[in-house]
Order: C-alpha cells, then sequence, then structure tokens
C-alpha cells in the first residue's frame, strides 16, 4: 500500500516547483531593481512580503491545479520520485539563494 | 520591547525544529496508536513556523533596519549582506516546507511507508534548514555586536 494520496504528491511537487520560483525570483529581483524590484515594493510596501505572499498563492494554486489533472485523480508519480524532486527542488533552490548572495 | 519581539521570534523558531525533531522520531515509529499524535504535531510545526515567520517578519520589517545600518558599518558587513539576505528568503522556503508537511502527514504513515518516506524526508529538511537559519540569525546578531565594539574602539 504504496500509493500516495493526490494531495500528497500534487502539493508535493507544488513545493518543489514554488522553492525553485521563489530562488528564481530572488535572481530576478536583486537583478532589475528599478523594474522587478520596485513593482514588488509597490504592491505591499516591501518586496519580501510580495515574495512571500506570490509564494504561498503559487504553492496553493500549483498544488490544486496539480491535484484537479488526470479527470480529479492527479499527479501521479512514485513516492520515491516524490521525495528526489522535493530533495533535488530544496537543495538547488538554496544553491541558487546562497550562490547568489555569495557572488553578488 | 523589541527584544522581546526578536526573542519570540527566536523562541517559534526553536520550538518548530524541536516538534520537527519530535515528529521525526515519531514517524519512524509508526504505528496506528500515534497517528493522531503525529497529525497534530505536524500541524503543530506548520503553526509554529508560521508564528516564527510572521514575528521574525514584523520585527525585519519594522526595527531591523538600525542593525543593518550597524552591521553594514561594521567588521562583518557580510553578517548582512550574506548571512540576513539568505536567511531572509530560504526561510520562504522552509515556510512551504512546513506548510505542506500536514498534507504529507495526513496519510497514514504506518500502513502507507511512501507516505511515512516523504514525511521524514520533509521533517528532516524542516530541521536542518531551521538550525542553519538559526545560526544565521546568531551571526546576525555577533555582527552587529562586532559592529558596536567597534565603535567603542
Amino acid at each position: 500500500m504504496d500509493t500516495l494520496s493526490k494531495y500528497t504528491v500534487s502539493f508535493g511537487a507544488s513545493l518543489a516547483i514554488t522553492s525553485i520560483l521563489s530562488a528564481l525570483l530572488v535572481v530576478v529581483k536583486e537583478l532589475n531593481e528599478n523594474s522587478v524590484l520596485a513593482w514588488m515594493k509597490g504592491l505591499t510596501s516591501h518586496h519580501w512580503i510580495t515574495h512571500g505572499l506570490l509564494m504561498v498563492i503559487a504553492f496553493f494554486a500549483i498544488g490544486w491545479g496539480l491535484a484537479k489533472i488526470n479527470n480529479g485523480e492527479g499527479l501521479k508519480i512514485t513516492p520515491e520520485r516524490l521525495v528526489c524532486v522535493i530533495t533535488s527542488a530544496i537543495v538547488i533552490g538554496g544553491l541558487i539563494i546562497s550562490g547568489f548572495y555569495l557572488a553578488y | 520591547m523589541t527584544e522581546i519581539i526578536l526573542m519570540a521570534h527566536v523562541l517559534f523558531g526553536m520550538l518548530c525544529i524541536v516538534a520537527g525533531v519530535w515528529l521525526f522520531v515519531d514517524v519512524l515509529h509508526a504505528n496506528e496508536a500515534n497517528q493522531g499524535r503525529i497529525r497534530r504535531v505536524s500541524i503543530a510545526v506548520a503553526a509554529l513556523m508560521w508564528l516564527a515567520y510572521l514575528v521574525g517578519g514584523y520585527w525585519y520589517l519594522t526595527y531591523y533596519y538600525v542593525d543593518k545600518a550597524i552591521i553594514l558599518k561594521g567588521p562583518w558587513p557580510f553578517a548582512h549582506s550574506f548571512f540576513m539576505e539568505m536567511k531572509e528568503h530560504v526561510a520562504i522556503m522552509l515556510l512551504l516546507l512546513a506548510t505542506y508537511l500536514p498534507i504529507a502527514a495526513a496519510s497514514n504513515t504506518a500502513v502507507n511507508k511512501g507516505a511515512r518516506k516523504v514525511v521524514l524526508w520533509v521533517v528532516g529538511f524542516i530541521v536542518l534548514i531551521g538550525i542553519a537559519i538559526d545560526g544565521a540569525g546568531a551571526i546576525i546578531g555577533i555582527g552587529a555586536k562586532v559592529a558596536l565594539m567597534a565603535t567603542k574602539g
């Protein structure tokens, strides 16, 4: 009985996608202070609030969307692959953020 | 008052790590009897992380600019330019991991080995990243301290 629930898989995949998106948004906003960073500041008064809000909304929206595919059965992947996807995304996301601020 | 807010941020973060270790051990020994507790502790981990994030975020947005200016003029400017910048963005990933945890822990980890594996990896990341950014917070504090010491000669 090793089948994961559709929400475990869908929101797990969403976690991986959102973690990478968040790391990429760090690079994009820092390299585009006058456009992206200024827009994010203007939206909520601080870019960090906007960043957090966007990522939480993306996490739930992508997870909910992935749970609806395959006629409502959701995304289908094995537990081992889901763990691999989440682990890779967290490590790569962490390396992007750390590497960027080391170099920036 | 600002110190109390900052200490509350650290307290919630540390409690989140402790609850995470508790959950890790409970899931390693998952059985039918501890399923309810596993779900409750997973919700507690998520709630404590949200509290740490919101309280820390309030302090960061309201008071940190003073510390930032001091740190950047001191001998450890990297305490802000690397450690704080990295911490504030890795914390968003940590928040997402903690938010996902109760969703993964809703499965029966006593009979579903796949779900157990997912929960163990997610809570393991929460604990390890939590310890790492707690250490980053300590370096930021020392960055402010050495900057103030430098101004005193």
